[in-house]
């Protein structure tokens, strides 16, 4: 079955823990850092979740993630280390441009940032199923039906996306040029997404009605027919990140006001 | 002219048919943004749903799509694009207003709300990028040209500022003449789902 | 079991000029099986949807008359607070999937979350509904995975789940493939066994003749005709409204042969091989 979601169950301790907690995992790896003003405890970061994602066995999974970032780190680096005000250390001359250390600092600043962003996400993403993710936030008060589309995206998207192939095959059968010059490019756009637009918005009247009348918008509370079986740790892990960001946001104010 | 049933187009109250919009905009979203990459097109085409559910649903329901759309991207693709789910949920309610007051009717004000549209990207992305990445997009004439201000010594916030214009006005005046030639071949029986205050008239 | 009382119902849709439904008034009796037949925009899926209160209380538009399900006026209630004891099926299997569920299983859970049915409760539901119509086997596979009419009976047996007195089914095999539909009908045919009203469009009109208690006739929104299939097909102004009888009916009416005793010719197969045997 095609999802878009990248969740795997390996039986691993992350997957054990509840999605609450690595959510909170995200924070704190957002914020204690960010508090305390510390490049080494984002890395820090990076290193534990870079070890509990091996622990996991998914850490190969994050590769095309950090494709799509690294692409735009490395124009970062190139630009900020090349043109970035304040450039005045050369530490790489290339004749007609050079490197500059400030430059190249500031874009490492960057990319840790960016990494510790990503591999905090994937300790949740690639932990834990989506639906265990809108369940556990409707249990606790979130709008059922928004938590409904989130889920929902996940199979309709490929739906989606296996029409609309069917429909390129169709397009391209009848002879019409996918490639040549933009404006031939941009004129083959029109007729293929149109009819996948179309009847994607008419279909949802009757996605409306059906869901209707399977009671979604029934005022009584959800019951749910799974049950997410959460390992010990979670509960205390889950305090101990409440605790430390916490304690850095109180350091942080302490640290202005004082 | 404004829409004849007078809703706000602020309501929060989403109902059904509406709701089920959003994921069939993220869905086209995500599809533009693929055949744009398989055509090798400059643009990202990348919220004609989000504009398409703004125009018939309201502000709301497109701030919703576009958010949503990049906390999609975001736990599937890109972390980092989930930060972006505001500049998106900008175009949405942009993309609505315009729509509500009736400004995809003409052609003028069809490129009226891309360029409004764009802008409130830029406004909201800008901060966004020199926060994250130092400022730079991703794209390449966009950093090219921001590579050119900052050596010419723009500020930084100018050089981000032309960076994101150029990524996203253009992209958001393409998508929005595709959203307003759509929008008038939709079915008329499907607009009426979306005005949830409709009052139900008497025969009796 | 509930019954249906319908009385002098209108209805247009917005932004229309013309009566979708115009002055239908019936009574429908618990346990019947209805067929529904018509030509295209004769009013049969507006009709199927009054029964539910989509119509008004979803499309909105205007409304006449009264529906009532027992002593429950239809449009006074919302489709959630109906949708426990009339139960309705749609054309488009795909239309119905939810999307938000990984296996067939989880799939025919969706509604009874929504009510708050405890989990015992609603896994012996589901292992009933599964049972029922025959889709055991794939409780675990995914529900985009399945054929159309595998996913069909999913989707009825997701509303079968709800436990609905009354099921209402628009045209739900006019999507599939020949194997499909017949899966359907045998299907139906159990719940009506079972003792489940249920109200059915379909265009297929041997099957329809052959199940039904009673069949509607509908044209322009009104009711021409409601009666027995053998009241139905012998009427002479079928073709005005748009059907056409049974083929078996046509023959033995080409043939002059009526059902002994009677003044009608035969709808079912069986019934027109027994003349044309003894013949």
């Amino acid at each position: 079955m095609k999802s878009l979601s990248l969740y795997e169950d390996k039986q691993s301790f992350l997957n054990g823990l509840t999605p609450g907690c690595k959510a909170f995992y995200i924070i704190a790896a957002l914020v204690i850092p960010a508090m305390l003003g510390n490049k080494l405890i984002s890395i820090g970061f990076i290193v534990l979740s870079i070890l509990l994602l091996t622990q996991s066995k998914v850490i190969r999974r994050t590769l095309p993630i950090l494709a799509v970032s690294g692409f735009v780190l490395i124009t970062v680096i190139i630009i900020q280390g090349l043109f970035r005000a304040g450039n005045e250390t050369v530490v790489l001359d290339l004749g007609p441009v050079a490197f500059y250390k400030e430059g190249l600092i500031f874009a490492a600043d960057i990319a840790i940032n960016v990494l510790n962003i990503i591999f905090a996400f994937c300790v949740l993403v690639l932990t834990t199923k989506p639906s265990d993710i809108i369940e556990s936030m409707v249990s606790r008060g979130f709008s059922p039906r928004i938590g409904y589309v989130f889920v929902s995206l996940f199979q309709l998207i490929p739906q989606m996306t296996e029409r609309m192939s069917t429909i390129t095959d169709a397009q391209r059968s009848r002879g019409m040029e996918t490639e040549g010059s933009l404006l031939i490019r941009m004129k083959a756009f029109i007729p293929l997404i149109s009819p996948v637009i179309m009847s994607s918005f008419i279909d949802t009247k009757e996605r409306a009605i059906a869901l209707e009348v399977r009671g979604f918008n029934s005022k009584e509370k959800k019951s749910f027919l799974n049950v997410f079986h959460a390992n010990a740790a979670s509960r205390p892990i889950y305090w101990i990140l409440l605790i430390a960001t916490v304690a850095s946001v109180v350091w942080k104010l302490v640290m202005m006001f004082a | 002219m404004k829409n004849k049933n007078n809703n706000s187009p602020w309501s929060l109250k989403i109902n059904t048919a509406s709701l089920v919009l959003i994921p069939a905009a993220v869905g086209i979203n995500y599809i533009g943004k693929l055949f744009a990459g398989m055509l090798k097109l400059p643009l990202w085409l990348d919220s004609i749903g989000t504009c398409l559910a703004a125009a018939l649903a309201g502000p709301v329901v497109g701030a919703i799509s576009g958010a949503i759309n990049n906390i999609i991207y975001g736990v599937t693709m890109d972390p980092i694009s989930t930060v972006y789910a505001f500049s998106q949920a900008g175009i949405g309610i942009v993309v609505g207003l315009m729509a509500y007051y009736g400004a995809l009717k003409s052609l003028k004000g069809t490129l009226l709300t891309g360029i409004f549209g764009g802008a409130a990207a830029v406004v909201i992305s800008t901060p966004l990028n020199i926060i994250f990445w130092g400022g730079t997009t991703g794209n390449l004439w966009g950093d090219l040209a921001y590579a050119a201000a900052v050596a010419k010594h723009f500020p930084l916030w100018q050089a981000s500022t032309i960076d994101e214009i150029i990524v996203d006005i253009p992209d958001k005046i393409v998508v929005l003449l595709l959203v307003a030639a759509l929008f008038k071949g939709l079915p008329k029986s499907l607009m009426s789902l979306y005005q949830s205050n409709h009052r139900i008239e008497s025969l009796d | 079991m509930a019954e249906i009382k319908i009385e002098n119902l209108k209805y247009r849709y917005p932004d229309t000029k013309e009566l979708a439904l115009d002055g239908i008034t019936c009574d429908i009796k618990p346990g019947e099986f209805i067929g529904v037949i018509g030509r295209n925009g004769s009013g049969k899926s507006t009709f199927c949807q009054s029964l539910i209160g989509l119509v008004p209380n979803f499309y909105r538009g205007a409304y006449g008359g009264k529906v009532f399900i027992d002593d429950i006026e239809v449009r006074n209630v919302e489709v959630d607070e109906l949708c426990q004891k009339v139960g309705m099926v749609f054309q488009n299997p795909f239309n119905q999937v939810t999307g938000s569920k990984l296996t067939v299983y989880e799939e025919i859970a969706f509604g009874l979350e929504n009510f708050g049915i405890p989990r015992n409760e609603m896994k012996k539901r589901i292992d009933d509904a599964l049972e029922l119509l025959d889709i055991a086997k794939y409780r675990d596979r995914a529900p985009f995975d399945l054929s159309g009419g595998q996913m069909q009976r999913m989707a009825i047996a997701s509303i079968i789940a709800m436990n609905p007195e009354i099921i209402v089914l628009d045209e739900p095999t006019s999507q599939l493939d020949p194997q499909g539909s017949e899966e359907v009908f045998k299907a139906v045919a159990k719940l009506s066994e079972k003792g489940i009203t249920v109200i059915m469009v379909e265009h297929k009109i041997e099957k329809i003749a052959a199940y039904s208690d009673r069949i509607m006739l509908l044209d322009g929104g009104k009711l021409v005709a409601f009666d027995t299939p053998q009241e139905i097909f012998a009427r002479e102004d079928l073709a005005e409204h748009g059907v056409v009888a049974p083929v078996y009916t046509r023959i033995c009416k080409d043939l002059g042969l009526r059902v002994p005793g009677t003044d009608y010719y035969p709808v079912t197969l069986d019934e027109a091989h027994k003349l044309l045997a003894c013949k």
